[in-house]
């Protein structure tokens, strides 16, 4: 614990290179934090204070030091960010963070999920799951259009009986369940 | 030693041959459904249950705690291959398991765990042996004020896992406390951050937030990074633990069970807390710190172990008291119940052979799950050789059947998505995702007991430090804290 | 060009994922007898919790009794139960789902100011009761329920008393309708929540709690191994076993039970009602349920159709103005 300096990144920040935008981001972070701490306080001060309660610590004191901690903590943040503090961004196995953020992809693998929230009820899971896999599948590179889908149907309805039907956990099987 | 004899009877019991197969059949069925996205032991206990209609009483307990304990385990596969943690005692296992399982060190980090699993048990069922009954008795003197003190301990003796930047683990841990922030107040029961929706109301459960940020979270950030072109598949690699792995586990596979095994015997424990507290301690003791967020074999060790032997730990509490401390244990009591058996102080005298064949079955359960997983540890490290489109796409998919399969509710797609995206922003700002899972579970049990233990005293503080406990807790926070400085104050005095 | 076969292939994984689950799933339609084909029974709690306890008991006693078969049970937790009570009046008119329920529904719509109540939904029959109890540690200085109305009724707040519901749940009720019978005021009342059984049991032997209210049957065993003691029972009669009195006859003038029964979803025709209120009322026949009430400890207490219908709306009642009282409804 005591080894470690108070919270100056400086040793992760590029020295070169697009600094404005990084450092606008960054204060960008700043901001949720202090809007999200703003908004636990907003929600604490909301909760009525008219039932019976007991001893000094109410439903609303813990939230109210979260988000003024918060509040607190994302001002810090920005100072540091100012100074020139950086966060460093994750590195990993099949991540290279030195490539700009690939947003095509990104979107793509949101559209297949939300596809699948908006899908689920009403087509039911096996499709709405199908949809999610081919969808994340294609938006991360894979281009076999034959395998792709027969893969993702098959996953889906692997998925689909082992639940509904082995288990007993009930999962919505389509528009055609009691027609057929 | 009556218990020993008791024992002996119990082992005659299980080892006959019906009984072995149905142990064998519950740790199979087990680790297959708690695999499963979404169904954590409990569950799997609670869908397993007419699968037991029609055998007589002694060969269905036999076959729980095969379940049980093949639940427990088959959340922590999961954890360490997909970084998707089946359950809640499996959190911690994905933060060391996966990086190992990544850099192809999976049978390694498969293996870590299943041994680990082995010896939190047999450790922890021994104690259960041995100490039942003085445990019991000591675990009903344990208040609010003890259980907020320790959660105090657990604060503090973690921060070490805040990460490189104060600043931003703090960060972390604050959106951590905000999401177990949301739902209605046990004490009270007013809403809290749910927006109105009836959804929110039970919270955010810690399993949904750990696979938001790990699985969700990471599929997306590498979606916005993918390392294009020569990406090789992930090497599988030897499929036994070397020599040098187990000089560095066999110790946390021995200190597990003492954290563990008491946490999982109090009536407020659980096993989130102690597989933290295991992952902290580790990572201080490691000589090889530095690996530690890359794949350091110790962090798998551990909290395996100490899960393993928490669950034995509950076993004790709810054999001699009666008295179900996790859910899986209320889903075994109800069991019970259905045999018309009434668990509790006079369990033990009332159905000896019961009882003695259940606890010799766990000894049993315990081999044959390490008999089964060791050597399935290389078969299923070889499923991250698929290419990584299918990988991540199936990482999404194995997190949305468990976020939906539970609740059928859409809504929990969207928590989950929400939370995902939060951990790609983390992941984008360099905060630390370990902090915000420990806020996540810390946060509401803190302040529950706090506030239980406020109200018991109808508003006095003496009511949190009235108990040798707390106050003993209190004293070595203190130590915790002033040791540092003092070491450095030992130092310049030296100089 | 693979763009042909790239069709076909979605096509068929098309044609696979809309096809193959009706087909599977395909199960007699036969209506013979009491069985509902199809049947789901709905729990709006945990595995292991109360409700859950009831319906899948009752279940297995149907499927073994040959009343219906695969009855399948499903959980759906959240918010006290009304998560679950949205999902059942949001199915309206289906005559193949039940929900498993009982009184701490009924504080729960208060408590979570839920937009779908219970009268919105076709109750089938309560199945049983239990009456709560009021019992302290072996170590405790009340030695009769007196002892522990002249101490509370002195100083209420310094006497907290610990119960296994959330506010609006029947553990917190039953100490505020006792306090309101003492002249005690119930905002006056300590009551200190525990998560279920396990914690709270744990609190009130060790002494933690001044004393405890909840089910009978969560104590049972701990009063017969000489570990909690008894001062009252809270219902109507005595309950077998357990040597303590009534309230009634402790000179406090409330009587309490809690009690747990089905409900099904708005809108039902006749004939779908007719056939869930009779197949309930069939199970309380089956030697298989009669049993299982003997095992669980459970008081049988069955009542159908629209006579529950009008006790729902009398504990409604009760409940609402408690809650008022606290300002919790």
């Amino acid at each position: 614990m005591s080894e470690m300096t108070h919270g100056h990144g400086h040793e992760h920040g590029h020295e070169h290179g697009d600094r404005t935008p990084v450092r606008r981001s960054e204060l960008g972070l700043c901001a949720f934090l202090l809007v999200l701490g703003g908004l636990v306080c907003v929600d604490a001060l909301r909760i009525p204070d008219d039932f019976t309660r007991r001893g000094p610590v109410g439903p609303e004191a813990v939230p109210m030091l979260v988000g003024g901690l918060l509040v607190l903590v994302s001002v810090l943040l920005a100072v540091d960010v100012l100074r020139g503090g950086r966060g460093q961004a994750e590195a990993g196995e099949d991540i290279d963070p030195d490539t700009p953020a690939d947003w095509r992809t990104v979107a793509m693998l949101l559209a297949a999920f939300l596809a699948n929230v908006a899908l689920i009820g009403p087509l039911g899971f096996p499709i709405a799951m199908a949809v999610l896999f081919w969808g994340s599948v294609y938006a991360l590179g894979s281009r076999d259009m034959v395998r792709d889908p027969l893969l993702a149907a098959g996953l889906s309805l692997l998925t689909w009986f082992v639940f509904d039907r082995l288990l007993g956990v009930p999962l919505p099987g389509g528009p055609l369940m009691g027609v057929l | 030693m009556d218990a020993f004899t008791h024992l002996l009877d119990g082992f005659g019991t299980a080892l006959t041959p019906a009984h072995l197969a149905f142990a064998a059949i519950g740790v199979i069925l087990g680790t297959a459904i708690g695999v499963l996205p979404g169904i954590g032991p409990a569950m799997a206990v609670a869908l397993l249950l007419p699968v037991t209609y029609g055998l007589d009483s002694t060969a269905a307990f036999i076959m729980f705690a095969g379940i049980y304990y093949g639940g427990m385990f088959g959340g922590s596969t999961t954890s360490i291959l997909l970084n998707t943690p089946g359950e809640s005692a499996a959190v911690v296992t994905a933060i060391e398991g996966n990086p190992m399982a990544r850099s192809g060190r999976g049978p390694q980090a498969l293996a870590a765990a299943a041994i680990g699993h082995f010896v939190g048990g047999m450790v922890g069922t021994t104690a259960l042996v041995l100490l039942a009954p003085a445990v019991a008795s000591v675990a009903v003197d344990i208040g609010a004020p003890d259980y907020f003190a320790i959660m105090v301990l657990a604060f503090v003796a973690v921060t070490s896992v805040l990460g490189a930047s104060r600043l931003r683990g703090l960060a972390s841990l604050l959106l951590g406390l905000t999401l177990g922030l949301v739902g209605l107040d046990q004490m009270t029961g007013q809403s809290r951050l749910t927006f109105g929706t009836l959804h929110l109301s039970d919270g955010i459960d810690v399993v949904l937030v750990a696979v938001g940020l790990f699985a969700v979270g990471e599929a997306l950030w590498v979606a916005a990074h993918l390392r294009h072109g020569g990406s090789s598949p992930i090497p599988v690699g030897r499929p036994w633990l070397s020599r040098d792995d187990l000089r560095r586990t066999w110790k946390p596979w021995l200190r597990g069970p003492l954290i563990g095994f008491p946490f999982g015997a109090v009536p407020a424990g659980g096993a989130e807390i102690p597989t933290f507290l295991s992952y902290a301690t580790e990572k201080r003791l490691s000589k090889h710190r530095d690996e530690f967020g890359k794949g350091a074999i110790e962090g798998v060790a551990g909290p395996e172990s100490t899960a393993s032997a928490s669950a034995a730990g509950t076993m004790v509490t709810m054999l001699t008291l009666g008295l179900p401390t996790t859910a899986v244990a209320a889903v075994m009591l109800a069991a019970f119940q259905q045999y018309g058996i009434q668990p509790g102080p006079l369990l033990f005298q009332r159905e000896t052979d019961l009882v003695w064949g259940l606890i010799a079955s766990l000894f049993v359960g315990t081999v044959l799950l390490l008999l089964i997983n060791l050597p399935l540890a290389p078969v299923w490290a070889k499923l991250l050789r698929i290419p990584r489109p299918y990988l991540y796409g199936g990482i999404l998919f194995f997190a949305s059947v468990g976020a939906y399969a539970v609740g059928g509710d859409p809504v929990d797609l969207v928590v989950l998505l929400l939370i995902g995206l939060l951990g790609f922003a983390m992941r984008r700002f360099g905060l630390p995702v370990l902090p915000a899972i420990l806020g996540v579970i810390l946060g509401p049990g803190a302040e529950l007991q706090m506030r239980r233990a406020l109200q018991i005293s109808d508003g006095s503080l003496t009511g949190l430090v009235n108990s040798p406990l707390a106050v003993a807790v209190y004293a070595v926070v203190a130590v915790l804290l002033a040791w540092p400085l003092a070491r450095r104050l030992v130092r310049a005095a030296r100089r | 060009m693979r763009q042909p076969r790239a069709w076909l292939a979605a096509l068929g994984a098309a044609l696979l994922v809309t096809c193959v689950p009706p087909l599977v799933s395909g199960g007699d339609d036969r209506t013979t007898g009491t069985a509902i084909p199809g049947l789901r029974v709905l729990v709006p709690n945990a595995p292991g919790g109360g409700y859950d306890l009831t319906a899948r008991t009752a279940v297995k006693a149907m499927e073994e009794a040959g009343l219906s078969k695969n009855i399948e049970v499903f959980n759906l937790p959240g918010a006290g139960g009304t998560v679950g009570l949205g999902r059942i009046v949001g199915e309206r008119g289906n005559g193949r789902l039940a929900m498993s329920m009982g009184l701490g529904v009924v504080g729960s719509v208060h408590t979570n100011r839920s937009p779908s109540t219970l009268a919105d939904t076709t109750p089938v029959a309560r199945l049983i009761e239990e009456s709560d109890i009021v019992v302290v540690g072996k170590n405790s200085p009340y030695r009769t329920i007196q002892d522990l109305i002249r101490a509370w009724s002195a100083r209420p707040r310094s006497v907290p008393v610990g119960g296994g519901s959330s506010p609006g749940g029947p553990d917190h009720l039953a100490p505020m309708l006792m306090a309101r019978a003492a002249g005690v005021p119930p905002r006056q009342v300590n009551y200190v929540p525990f998560d279920g059984g396990g914690e709270l049991t744990a609190s009130i032997l060790g002494g933690k709690v001044g004393f405890g209210m909840t089910g009978v049957g969560e104590t049972r065993d701990q009063i017969a191994a000489g570990e909690l003691r008894p001062l009252a029972v809270t219902g109507a009669r005595r309950v077998p076993g357990i040597d303590a009195p009534t309230l009634k006859e402790a000179g406090l003038n409330v009587e309490f039970t809690n009690w747990r029964g089905i409900v099904a979803p708005p809108g039902l025709s006749d004939r779908d009602r007719d056939r869930m209120v009779a197949l309930w009322t069939e199970l309380q026949r089956t030697e298989q349920w009669q049993k299982a009430l003997r095992d669980n400890g459970w008081t049988p207490a069955f009542l159908p159709g629209d006579r529950f219908r009008a006790f729902i709306a009398a504990e409604n009642g009760r409940v609402a103005s408690v809650l008022k009282e606290l300002g919790l409804a």
